[in-house]
């Protein structure tokens, strides 16, 4: 009898509470944006939280100022983030704020209208030297607004340069002295202590690429003409064949990380975005990384006619606002999204150690004050003056051409293809599948 | 009445032609026709809710330009006339077909013949059928880390061994554009041998061990016994594991993203990737369908050919 | 009728004996000779087979940056035990690890039980339709979930099923895979002892539960391991539906330990140790099945 009376109690309180869960389904929609404590909730899409502290630096700082609106972060896998938001925008359930990692897929979430404008709030900030938001603008309008903007540096071993006998980067070297240092260092490493190579070029095809897009003259990725790519192609491939970084095979099919490299002293130096100082000085901390000197260095130039204002590359990483919020959310969003372009923001983010958008001497103060800074001056201008150029200048067939060079990549890399060959064929590809400007 | 013979198969008697009536025959019929969707239902809610319907909307939009928003724009036979010129998407349909035509009759034989030894009474038998199921389901990152590490060009001990024999120049393996499918194939074959020896494992339970002892009472040798009874009698087992193994090979992934990523180039890019990589990558869900319904048309084809063969050889 | 006579009735007349042990008499020096090469050759595959697992429990005892060095390196430069610890205390592993059996016991029941009733259909009883919808079911194994998954997530998303443990247990427990495999097996299980139960009315869902499924212990067994396995290692499901920290699996969960620009291997290795011990478990277990006898046991008086 217990048993009967029991499972009706059950059924009655789950008939009762069917219609309620219904109800509160319906105010979780945009219709009505505030919680139950009466504040806007927003949404926003983040990765790795644990070990990615940016997202509650931006949220923790928002709410501080704009008690009236609470940010929930949803939790995305950092590997396939594209893959879980494409999903969800499909199926509209995308958070209010979301990241877009880097320039590569924000035509396509532009041109389907999954991104709200917002030039008006570009505009506040135009004459603002400290940010730059011109990579972000298709036909005069921007979708997006940048909260860190990451630009790669030479990262070297001063230890290791002592031990090898050569002297450290002065701030002025092209290609030819990047290489020559690192065949020294290989050189007078060998057979000590301490037998690192010279360099280490990860297997990404922006070590290749981005640099070879953003120095050469003249070079558009969209152009149908490649050439830019050569010179580039036959310095790495001479680099690792002289046997002064790990192959790219090697790298490749042994998984080796970057970190790992420099970061336990298998490399004197290496090429590498901004982003790798937080994770440096972290795993220095953690003792993942051997505690060493090390110092920036501006990135390798074409010659010296720009070692002034050296030219590198890094896409910004944008917060964008979900097209379809409208009313108290929307205005929530933009909120933030002034927040996340804000100096006050940009100097919270300094504090971990990350490079923010808006790129003010007091940021640069704060990064060179963390513990296990280096102090030199060259370090210093290595990250403070350069000319940082978009790995994936906005177009309209930028994600599809960058997609077809990661084959071009592995491909010249392994020696499978000679340079031009490999260079003549994905032009030929590029023509035929109608992707150029 | 008297019990059908072995041969008879799944056919009811009903079903043949006989001196049944027809009215009664068609009452059989129908009432069959409700005991069989009963058994089925149960499952077939789920199945044609959630992957039958999908499954259609796929077939679709292969004839639309969709870019994952708002509703797919019908194109008729575009992206098939664009398969048509694309030469990534032969390559990638040919290294399918590489990898296939290795990959399962390889793999069939040994998990086969693994499955045979691991059959028979030996000491230590459950330990060596959980190694060899194993390698199903180590982390496929330590699996692509080791043997990469035994492939590794100057002195892995696969080359160190190929020298050994007085090979002088042994290939480079995954570095190399001509080898490194070879070696994605062995790991594979190393990789799932076990998981379908577990499903051979199975099907030899379920033939009766006097059947066996008959032939050997015939006097029938081993490999008679092996023509004669074993494989005649796990043909299901082997339509089976034979289809799974050729729709698994044609839709092959996971290992290739870890081992070589679709390189050296494309030397080793498959249609599944392909297909994540028109879709996910560059937007285009239309094209990706499109590549989807040819991988579908191969399995297929290669099943149904086998359905029918296997149908004949019952019979 | 008892099941006693309906058994004997359908006993094939050809064993005199019953079973006789596979090794009855003693053996000579080449047998000898030949039962020592197996046990080598088992032997040699078993190392291969389990040096890839070796370095997996090895790296997860070593330090993040140690993990992936050119050229390999097997064991730690220090050991760093501390990682077992930090799995349960940093990272959320029980959370992972309970969301993760959830999910697998009750796709495999769902499975092993639909697929083998619906497979009873496929594989005793003849209707018009029967073999075209059978291809169908096959057909839908061969077109590639990523080119379908944004339409199926739309659909379960619409009735807001998504980012909950049902979507994935509707997803993956009516799979085709387990009618096919269910419905071949059964097709191995002699015609005569269906047809001799229905002769003595026996009703078909009777044939099911008394005769067929005793007789399938193998096969699932075999279901029920491949099932259990599939979905205790799926990545892509979790990732696309569960979206809730509450609500991970162990593959999920460790892939928070990658992230934009870094990752820590020796974690990923660490859980994927500890999320291997389950599955090796449920093999161990389920391969006790795989004994000739259980499935002929019913064929004998």
């Amino acid at each position: 009898m217990t048993f009967t009376s029991t499972r009706r109690t059950l059924l009655t309180a789950a008939a009762a509470a069917a219609p309620v869960a219904a109800l509160s389904a319906c105010g979780g929609g945009s219709d009505s944006a505030r919680n139950a404590d009466g504040k806007i909730e927003l949404t926003m899409a983040g990765w790795s939280i644990d070990s990615t502290p940016e997202f509650s630096v931006l949220k923790e700082g928002f709410e501080a100022t704009n008690t009236d609106v609470v940010v929930v972060i949803k939790e995305y896998s950092a590997d396939d983030y594209e893959t879980q938001l494409t999903t969800d925008l499909s199926a509209n359930s995308a958070p209010d704020l979301f990241p877009v990692k880097n320039l590569q897929p924000y035509h396509y979430l532009m041109s389907n209208g999954a991104l709200a404008d917002v030039s008006s709030l570009a505009e506040s900030l135009a004459g603002d030297g400290n940010i730059n938001l011109e990579h972000l603008t298709i036909d005069g309008s921007t979708y997006a607004l940048p909260y860190r903007q990451d630009s790669w540096v030479i990262y070297y071993n001063k230890e290791l340069f002592d031990a090898a006998g050569v002297s450290y980067p002065d701030g002025t070297w092209t290609w030819d002295d990047y290489q020559e240092a690192a065949q020294q260092l290989t050189d007078g490493l060998a057979g000590t202590d301490t037998p690192a190579k010279g360099t280490y070029h990860h297997i990404w095809k922006s070590v290749v690429q981005g640099f070879a897009l953003a120095q050469s003259e003249g070079a558009q990725i969209d152009s149908g003409d490649l050439g830019f790519l050569a010179p580039y192609y036959d310095r790495a491939l001479a680099i690792q064949e002289a046997g002064l970084t790990e192959t790219f095979s090697t790298a490749q099919s042994q998984s080796l990380a970057y970190q790992a490299q420099f970061g336990t002293q298998k490399a004197a130096m290496t090429l590498m975005g901004s982003w790798y100082i937080a994770t440096l000085l972290a795993q220095r901390e953690s003792g993942d990384a051997d505690v060493f000197e090390w110092g920036l260095a501006p990135a390798p130039q074409l010659d010296a006619s720009t070692s002034e204002n050296p030219v590198t590359f890094g896409d910004p990483t944008s917060l964008a606002i979900n097209a379809s919020l409208s009313g108290e959310k929307l205005e929530a969003a933009e909120a933030f999204l002034q927040y996340v372009v804000s100096e006050e923001c940009s100097s919270a983010l300094a504090e971990i150690g990350i490079t923010p958008s808006y790129f003010s001497d007091a940021v640069v103060d704060t990064i060179f004050g963390l513990e296990g800074m280096p102090e030199d001056d060259v370090s210093r201008a290595a990250f403070q003056n350069n000319d940082t150029r978009p790995e994936n200048p906005v177009g309209e067939f930028t994600n599809d051409i960058q997609t077809i060079l990661e084959d071009t990549h592995s491909e010249i890399l392994t020696g499978t293809t000679p340079v031009a060959d490999a260079l003549t064929a994905v032009e030929a590809q590029l023509e035929n599948e109608g992707l150029i400007a | 009445m008297t019990a059908p013979s072995a041969s008879a198969g799944t056919q009811l008697q009903a079903d043949r032609p006989g001196p049944t009536p027809r009215r009664r025959r068609s009452a059989i019929r129908r009432r069959q026709t409700i005991s069989g969707w009963t058994f089925i239902l149960p499952n077939f809610l789920g199945f044609g809710l959630l992957t039958l319907g999908p499954v259609l909307a796929l077939f679709y939009i292969a004839f639309t330009k969709w870019t994952a928003f708002g509703s797919p724009q019908f194109t008729g036979l575009e992206n098939f006339q664009r398969l048509m010129g694309d030469s990534t998407f032969w390559t990638a349909l040919l290294n399918t077909l590489y990898y296939a035509g290795v990959h399962i009759p390889v793999t069939l034989v040994l998990s086969l013949g693994l499955a045979m030894l691991l059959n028979q009474k030996l000491r230590g038998r459950a330990f060596f059928r959980s190694a060899a199921f194993f390698p199903y389901f180590t982390s496929i990152v330590a699996v692509a880390q080791v043997w990469n590490m035994l492939f590794a060009p100057e002195f892995g001990p696969v080359n160190q061994f190929l020298r050994f024999i007085g090979l002088d120049n042994p290939p480079d393996w995954v570095a190399s554009s001509t080898w490194a499918m070879p070696a994605v194939i062995v790991v594979s074959i190393w990789r799932e041998t076990g998981y379908y020896m577990l499903l051979f494992l199975a099907g030899l339970q379920a033939i009766p061990p006097e059947l066996h002892e008959a032939a050997k009472m015939d006097g029938a040798n081993w490999f008679q016994r092996l023509w004669n009874v074993t494989i005649p009698s796990l043909r299901p087992t082997t339509f089976f594991v034979t289809v799974m193994l050729t729709i698994g090979s044609f839709k092959v992934l996971d290992l290739i993203l870890v081992m070589t990523n679709g390189g050296p180039g494309t030397s080793t890019l498959v249609l599944s990737q392909y297909i994540y990589r028109m879709g996910f990558e560059r937007n285009d869900f239309g094209y990706a369908s499109a590549v989807s319904l040819v991988l579908f048309g191969l399995c297929m084809v290669v099943t149904i050919t086998q359905f029918v063969y296997n149908r004949r050889k019952e019979r | 009728m008892t099941d006693l006579d309906l058994r004997t009735s359908s006993t094939p007349a050809t064993s005199p004996t019953g079973t006789t042990p596979l090794r009855a008499k003693p053996l000579r020096p080449l047998e000898k000779g030949l039962h020592a090469l197996r046990y080598l050759m088992l032997a040699i595959i078993s190392v291969v087979v389990l040096l890839p697992f070796a370095w997996m429990v090895l790296s997860s005892l070593k330090r993040n940056n140690e993990v992936f060095t050119a050229p390999i390196t097997w064991f730690p430069q220090e050991w760093q035990w501390h990682n077992y610890l930090d799995i349960w205390t940093q990272a959320d592993m029980s959370t992972w690890l309970m969301n993760t059996i959830i999910l697998s016991v009750a796709v495999t029941t769902l499975q092993v039980v639909t697929g083998s009733f619906a497979a009873y259909g496929f594989s005793r009883i003849r209707f018009p339709g029967r073999d075209i919808l059978f291809l169908v079911y096959i057909g839908t194994i061969a077109v590639p979930w990523q080119a379908y998954m944004i339409p199926q997530f739309k659909m379960l998303s619409s009735v807001g099923l998504s980012d909950t443990r049902l979507s994935i247990i509707l997803l993956q427990a009516f799979g085709a895979f387990g009618v096919f495999l269910m419905k071949q097996f059964y097709d191995t299980i002699p015609e005569e002892l269906s047809e001799s139960a229905r002769i003595d009315g026996v009703s078909e869902f009777g044939i099911y539960w008394r005769i067929m499924l005793p007789l399938s212990v193998p096969s699932i067994a075999a279901l029920a391991i491949i099932t259990f396995t599939n979905t205790w290692n799926d990545y892509m499901g979790p990732l696309i539906y569960l979206r809730s920290p509450d609500l991970w699996t162990i593959q999920l969960g460790l892939k928070t330990f990658i992230g934009q620009y870094n990752a820590d291997y020796s974690a990923i290795m660490t859980g994927s140790v500890l999320s291997v011990l389950p599955i090796a478990i449920v093999f161990v277990v389920g391969q006790k099945y795989f004994v000739q006898g259980i499935a002929t046991s019913g064929l004998k008086g």
